[in-house]
């Protein structure tokens, strides 16, 4: 059924995409730089002009405010890999027999919630899109995917990992993967891919502590806990609090992820380790919530917010761009105060130089 | 026919290698004709694929080619399911 067909990249240069492939992979980097950039700069081109055509579609004929209410809609895959499958249920019907379903609608409802109401964002692209998710995809499918459009969740096998609508981060890393598209539109390779990554996480758990009325010390900072089946030693994918920490098993390994910057990764292997240096920012992110206190949205949340959708991000952006933004949205928002130390601290804990 | 599958990426970001070697298998005939239309429509260098979606490494008798979700052929599920689940 799935062919690459129409899928190919429009690459807008003379050297053929393979031989750029290659050359972004090579060990020397005065041949992989430049490949690697013109590689990004294709792939922003093509995400800009998806993006843009996705706008003219709903924009065009009506000026209106988007509504404060989501338009959510869960499909079932039915354990098939077509997307989006069978519709299953829309806005405001009553939930089902299917958990599964339930929790993707929950789910989708709190992120579209926090964004709102802590960021005044309607829904991922700042105009009402609808929110769309397909459940049960493919058969034991231990993972999950924002796809360009909408989400996707797996059963997980049941003996590595359970459902991926499990924990509410989880939808929320997805959602925020569309936001980012919308807004930075970070490359999803090497740092600005783990930028990206980070993004997700960020706003992943932001959505459980909002939803728990978690204070940053009361958060566990944790990716995906309850996602793990029984068997698996570990307590979640991911930990912001302790990058690293989050499981050592038989069968998946440790976790690999460093917090700071002497022990960053590099490898070519996941988009140039895009959730393995993602822990960097992420342990940023812990440390400046957790020095400021109280609800991690409001004021660390809000810094972050602001630099992911102010503009000046690029899509190309490395952890110090990254970070000397946080330090200008700190001092914009807050003055001269605890904001603004508590970003630049925590940037220095985890080794980000700030030029 | 020694046919490997490696998978990166995803939401966990954790690796999974699996290997089949299909020569003495009953059923070597149907690997042999799975594995040769997955790589037929393989890529010759890896795509950036989707935010958290699964990047695929097919590796046929030396031969390695690449693959991400959700753009997959029949063929290409099929075969990398199979190796995942009944490799070593």
């Amino acid at each position: 059924m799935t062919t690459h067909g129409g899928f190919e990249p429009v690459f807008c240069t003379v050297v053929p995409p393979h031989v750029l492939d290659k050359l972004a992979r090579n060990d020397d980097p005065a041949l992989s730089g430049p490949a690697r950039r013109t590689l990004m700069r294709d792939s922003e081109l093509r995400g800009r002009r998806r993006v843009t055509t996705e706008f003219g579609l709903a924009a065009a004929p009506t000026a209106k405010a988007p509504s404060d209410q989501p338009l959510r809609t869960i499909y079932d895959a039915g354990h098939t890999t077509a997307l989006p499958g069978t519709k299953v249920r829309a806005e405001g019907s009553e939930p089902g027999q299917d958990a599964t379903v339930n929790r993707a609608y929950a789910g989708l409802g709190a992120t579209f919630d926090l964004y709102l109401k802590a960021y005044a964002r309607h829904s991922i692209d700042g105009d009402g899109l609808p929110l769309d998710a397909t459940v049960h995809f493919d058969e034991g499918y231990n993972n999950a995917f924002w796809n360009g459009e909408q989400m996707v969740f797996g059963d997980g096998d049941g003996e590595i990992f359970l459902d991926f609508t499990i924990p509410i981060d989880v939808i929320g890393h997805e959602l925020t993967h569309g936001v980012t598209q919308y807004t930075a539109n970070l490359t999803y390779y090497g740092q600005p891919g783990a930028l990206n990554e980070s993004m997700s996480d960020v706003f992943g758990s932001l959505i459980k502590q909002y939803t728990l009325g978690q204070t940053a010390a009361e958060a566990d900072w944790l990716i995906g806990a309850g996602l793990l089946a029984p068997g698996v030693t570990g307590k979640a994918l991911r930990s912001m609090k302790e990058p690293g920490s989050a499981y050592d098993d038989d069968v998946l390994g440790k976790d690999p992820q460093p917090g700071t910057m002497d022990d960053y990764v590099r490898t070519g292997r996941d988009n140039g380790g895009v959730h393995i240096n993602s822990g960097i920012p992420n342990h940023a992110f812990y440390l400046v919530a957790t020095a400021l206190g109280g609800h991690a949205w409001e004021k660390a949340g809000q810094i972050w917010f602001d630099v992911l959708t102010g503009g000046e991000l690029s899509d190309r952006a490395l952890f110090t761009d990254f970070a000397k933004l946080t330090v200008a949205a700190a001092k914009a928002r807050y003055q001269e105060g605890d904001e603004l130390q508590a970003v630049s601290k925590a940037w220095e804990q985890v080794g980000v130089r700030i030029l | 026919m020694r046919i490997q599958v490696r998978r990166t990426g995803g939401f966990a970001g954790i690796e999974r290698h699996k290997e089949v070697d299909t020569s003495g298998r009953p059923d070597a005939h149907e690997w042999q004709a799975l594995a040769e239309k997955a790589v037929a429509a393989g890529r010759v260098t890896p795509p950036i694929g989707v935010p958290d979606g699964f990047n695929y490494e097919i590796t046929v008798d030396g031969r390695t080619v690449y693959a991400a979700d959700p753009r997959l052929t029949e063929e290409q599920r099929r075969l990398i399911s199979k190796v995942l689940k009944e490799g070593a």
